[in-house]
């Protein structure tokens, strides 16, 4: 019978039950839920224990669009349960995997319902395709006897019941009125009473109908609850504890996987958002889209071959889809162009999950975003996350004129933080970064993104204007250097105690790749930062624009895809 | 005694804090539970204080005693032969320091899981808000984490946290320099920097006294460098921080602290936690854990 | 200026701090060893409270114990719109008597529980305790769901909260501190975020403060 439990669906509460910014709590063979609504209707069931220190979820916090937990702050996103921010390292992004459980969930009738393995139909509710739910009643007593006494209730003249193989208890009257009765398996000795009216009641009548049958199982659950308390309560059930991944439970992460295009999107909308832009929807044609975080790339693997990385611009919570923007860059190798004119809504496209090198620390009193043109990509998430959270930010967009500027209606929500800079020269632009770089601080941080020329500026300025490298940050669309591939040298791999060789010609993520050592990588110029690896000895040519001048100078670590060894040998640490 | 509940040797044989000296009453014979065991204790007319295990009657039975040690305020004592003393805290017999019981809590929580809540940095900002750590504050820097066998406990050494009011010289927000040790598997100290002498560190010790494996008594010890606060000031500071960790400590599912590395998420902050896990696993101990499958 | 004697663990001490935050009244405190000193049990004490109990408040010279008795005064004396104690409608001033009466008999178990569970109280019967508290959340529970039903955010009709619903918020919200769960009580539930998120509410050790509420496209909370 319990194995039949764990497959079927469940009532866990009524729909009116899960209010906006609420978590409800919930209890189903034992297993406890935390059960969220968030603002976009979303309703998450997730097991009621946060992964990194066993806290309840329940008292932790809908912020509308993630659920906070109370202990240490972590942060997990709508819909995927994904962990998108540990405040404790808010320099890191987290593992993608990271991702309390969550299990089936379904809403009709009034009633939110669960399993934990539940798959096929929800039971039959012919006879109820409009419905009121009663109000849930708690009972100290094992289901089946719930489910028995059940059987006797009546709440009008010449009713009967019926109860089926599932333990659905449908109580008829005379004139044709229907209660159904669901019985909640809570625990060994806890079911919650769960019906539903053959009709859509409301005003009074609806309120002396939930009264009315409120009463009679009030008088029920005293009858069986003194039937239970003679006997001996059961033992509680015990539901075994999921292990968290292998990868999880050692710190750090490994890193796995090459450049993957792991998922199926759907192009679903199309639309210009500035002269130039297309912003595109994508939501996953199977299943649920992997966890973002804000800062994220994807890789985007167009019809023509092409593999081209594209930002993230959702908020949080935004979990049902991915929106990128795209620029018409015509002079460029022409993955733009196929995006503006010939991709369609209804195309399929085949994307990687996202990476994010681009991290958005959010314990700065203060963050100064920096966008030039199409670079608002980026930034636009990273913002929405801090305004989300009510921290404190503001954000320069500089674009050609009115016209260009992507993404506005997004953007409104940003206020008095948003300042747009339009059509200046680069010298005006020059003049006024300087006003807005004019006062770095303590716990003041900076992101930049946007063409390299800009980008490039803004770091000088902000270097002269006394900001650290550590408060500095930045993302490159691509590498516009010349990168130098003619000498040849040693790696050597600590982990694995390999020795190769790389000769001109090739790079070093290649050389990994021919020798079977499976190298996560994206944009594979230098620019994203996801084929990043440490360097134990050796000097290194750095020719990425991913690493700060304090990284490259402390020479700890190396972009495989572009950079080389100035020494005749290298130890990696891999 | 008939053959106690409590079925982990190591636990047995351990030495533990029962209650402050100054609530040990001539004549007057209190009770408390350790491992399941009800035990009793008075103070004797001689001055000493006798402590004994009985069957729920509170009876004394002839002649069979628990050892019995008084140290840094409390008496302590156990249900085995333990192979060790007390562990040290040197600090509590500088002349200059104040020694302190804050309270003794009940907890319906598992012994190490309030260790490892003690040892955590972490949750500053988001438990104690605006006395131990307030957001955007939210980052733990990198620490050291050593085991010593030799002395059979661990050490967490160059913690720092930023705290709202660092001091009381200061009103504004600066880095707490922390020490952290687990000299025992249910005890742990803690030294923060002194607010009166940098180069000193005030100790707040916590000495649990397991009832079952999910529900102790915890007694809270401050030595401090402080000679301005009162006593009464001191206890309710310390009684308002602990207080605040209760309901997390009690929402912590399962009680138990689950000793398999992959039950649970670690982060880099939880380097102290880890290797308490370890401790605990190496050591063998079942009691208030849940040990990981061989 | 009002005194409040105080002790930060007390749900019933509490009660008057979040009033007097709500109110934006000044007041200082005078902290009481509660536990482990017992010094409301002191003779100096008792000289203030013959009862030996906290909460008491001196107002200008006015001396008064109860918590609910404190809110009462505090809230006529001091709440300008008189929301928080109406007493222009006799229907609602019986209410609010018999829901602070409600309220005692939450302090009666479910605090009980929680001294028990946390301070060793070990006269109180802590099954007795526990079974009595859960008897008194289902008829708050239900009334609560019934409430909601018919539009009333609060314990007693009307569009603001009233003293009500502070004497009976403490001691819900450290339930779980006597070992009541309060997974079976859900409008309990939704009611304490509701109530967390009164404009000057402040937490005490033991509770968390809510997120923020939900507003709509207008601004208007839902």
């Amino acid at each position: 019978m319990a194995t039949d439990l764990q497959n079927t669906w469940h009532p866990i509460a009524a729909s009116t039950d899960l209010v906006k910014r609420h978590v409800y709590q919930a209890q189903l063979l034992g297993r406890e839920y935390a059960v969220w609504r968030a603002d976009d209707g979303y309703v998450n069931i997730w097991e009621n224990r946060c992964l990194h220190r066993g806290v309840r979820l329940s008292i932790g916090i809908n912020d509308g669009r993630e659920l906070k937990c109370q202990y240490h702050g972590w942060r997990y996103a709508n819909r995927t349960a994904g962990c998108t921010y540990i405040p404790a390292h808010p320099a890191d992004a987290p593992a993608r995997t990271i991702c309390n459980n969550t299990y089936p969930v379904a809403e009709a009738s009034g009633l939110v319902w669960c399993g934990e393995h539940a798959t096929g139909d929800l039971p039959d509710m012919s006879g109820f395709e409009s419905v009121t739910a009663l109000r849930g009643l708690p009972v100290n007593a094992p289901r089946d006897m719930v489910i028995e006494a059940l059987g006797a209730y009546a709440f009008a003249d010449g009713c009967s019941a019926q109860t089926d193989e599932h333990g659905v208890v449908t109580v008829t009257a005379a004139d044709g009125q229907a209660v159904r009765f669901f019985v909640q398996p809570s625990d060994s000795n806890l079911s919650v009473i769960r019906g539903v009216l053959n009709q859509a009641l409301d005003g009074a009548e609806r309120i002396a109908a939930l009264r009315h049958h409120n009463f009679l199982l009030d008088v029920l659950r005293s009858q069986v609850e003194a039937r239970a308390a003679e006997l001996e309560t059961p033992e509680p059930m015990t539901p075994p504890i999921a292990k968290v991944s292998a990868d999880l439970a050692e710190i750090p992460p490994e890193q796995e996987g090459g450049r993957t295009a792991e998922l199926r999107v759907q192009v679903v909308d199309k639309t210009v958002t500035a002269e130039g832009i297309v912003s595109l929807r994508l939501e996953a044609i199977k299943g649920q889209l992997p966890t973002f975080q804000p800062g994220a790339h994807i890789d985007v693997h167009l019809q023509n071959g092409m593999v081209r990385q594209y930002s993230l611009t959702n908020g949080p919570g935004e979990t049902d889809h991915y929106t990128i923007g795209v620029k018409r860059e015509p002079d460029s190798r022409g993955g733009s162009v196929a995006i503006h004119d010939s991709l369609a809504v209804g195309d399929v496209l085949a994307v990687s999950a996202p990476h994010n090198n681009f991290p958005l620390r959010r314990d700065a009193l203060h963050t100064v975003f920096v966008a030039g043109g199409i670079g608002v990509t980026p930034l636009l998430a990273m913002a929405r996350a801090l305004n989300s959270q009510g921290l404190s930010f503001e954000f320069h967009y500089f674009v050609q004129s009115h016209a260009h500027a992507a993404f506005r209606r997004e953007m409104g929500e940003f206020g008095d933080a948003l300042t747009l800079h339009k059509g200046l020269s680069p010298e005006d632009t020059g003049a006024k970064l300087r006003d807005i770089l004019a006062s770095p601080g303590h716990a003041r941080h900076l992101y930049i993104c946007g063409p390299g020329p800009m980008l490039e500026a803004t770091r000088g300025i902000a270097a002269d204007l006394g900001w650290s490298d550590e408060a500095v940050h930045f993302e490159y669309f691509k590498n516009t250097k010349e990168v130098d591939d003619t000498n040849s040298f040693q790696i050597e791999l600590a982990r694995s105690a390999l020795s190769l060789n790389v000769p001109a010609g090739k790079t070093i993520l290649e050389v990994l790749r021919e020798n079977g050592i499976n190298m996560e990588s994206s944009c594979e110029q230098g620019a994203c930062g996801t084929c990043r690896v440490g360097v134990i000895e050796g000097e290194v040519i750095h020719q990425d624009v991913y690493l700060n001048d304090a990284e490259k100078s402390a020479g700890k670590s190396i972009m495989t895809c572009v950079s080389r060894a100035a020494s005749d040998r290298l130890i990696l640490d891999i | 005694m008939s053959s106690p509940k409590c079925k982990d040797p190591i636990a047995l044989n351990l030495w533990y804090a029962i209650a402050p000296l100054e609530e040990v009453l001539d004549g007057k014979v209190e009770r408390s539970i350790l491992l399941e065991q009800p035990i009793a204790f008075t103070r004797e007319p001689s001055g000493q204080i006798a402590v004994w295990s009985h069957d729920g009657d509170g009876a004394r039975p002839v002649g069979a005693s628990l050892p019995v040690q008084e140290r840094y305020g409390y008496f302590w004592t156990t249900l085995g032969t333990p192979d060790a003393d007390i562990f040290a805290i040197p600090e509590y017999d500088e002349p200059d320091r104040r020694n302190i019981h804050a309270a003794s809590f009940g907890v319906n929580a598992s012994a190490p899981r309030l260790v490892e809540n003690f040892l955590d940095m972490g949750h500053f900002p988001y438990v104690h808000t605006d006395i131990l750590g307030a957001e955007p504050h939210t980052e733990v820097k990198e620490y050291f984490v050593e085991r010593s066998d030799e002395r059979d406990e661990i050490l967490a050494t160059n913690c720092k946290f930023w705290q709202p009011m660092a001091s009381r010289a200061s009103s504004g927000g600066a880095d707490v320099d922390y020490i952290y040790r687990v000299p025992h598997p249910y005890c742990s100290v803690l030294y923060k920097s002194a607010a009166i002498d940098p180069a000193r560190m005030d100790a707040i010790a916590i000495f649990i006294q397991p009832i079952t494996q999910e529900s102790v008594r915890v007694h809270m010890m401050l030595s401090l460098l402080d000679d301005t606060s009162t006593d009464l000031d001191i206890r309710l500071f310390q009684q308002t921080i602990f207080g605040q960790d209760k309901p997390i400590l009690e929402n912590q599912y399962p009680k138990r602290l689950p000793l398999d590395p992959r039950a649970e998420t670690p982060i880099r902050a939880d380097k102290s936690a880890i290797v308490y896990r370890r401790w605990l696993s190496d050591k063998g101990i079942t009691y208030g854990v849940i040990p990981a499958a061989a | 200026m009002i005194k409040l004697y105080d002790y930060e663990l007390s749900g019933n001490c509490y009660k008057l701090r979040l009033l007097m935050s709500f109110l934006g009244l000044e007041y200082q405190t005078e902290a009481i060893d509660f536990y482990p000193g017992n010094q409301h049990k002191s003779d100096a004490f008792r000289r203030i409270n013959p009862l030996g109990q906290l909460p008491v408040i001196d107002d200008d010279g006015l001396v008064l114990r109860d918590a609910q008795a404190i809110l009462i005064y505090l809230a006529s004396k001091y709440d300008p719109n008189g929301k928080w104690y109406p007493r222009d409608d006799a229907a609602l001033l019986g209410q609010m008597a018999q829901w602070m009466a409600f309220a005692d008999g939450i302090t009666a178990t479910s605090s009980a529980a929680r001294l028990h569970d946390g301070l060793f109280y070990s006269s109180i019967d802590i099954d007795a305790a526990r079974a009595g508290a859960h008897r008194l959340f289902r008829i708050l529970d239900e009334h609560l769901f019934f409430a909601e039903e018919a539009g009333q955010d609060w314990i007693c009709p009307g569009d603001h909260p009233t003293v009500a619903d502070i004497a009976c918020f403490p001691y819900v919200i450290l339930s779980e501190e006597g070992g009541i769960s309060r997974m079976t009580y859900p409008a309990i539930r939704r009611w304490c975020d509701r109530f967390k998120r009164i404009p000057g509410f402040i937490v005490m050790s033991g509770v968390f403060p809510a997120g923020p509420g939900f507003t709509d496209a207008a601004g208007v909370a839902a």
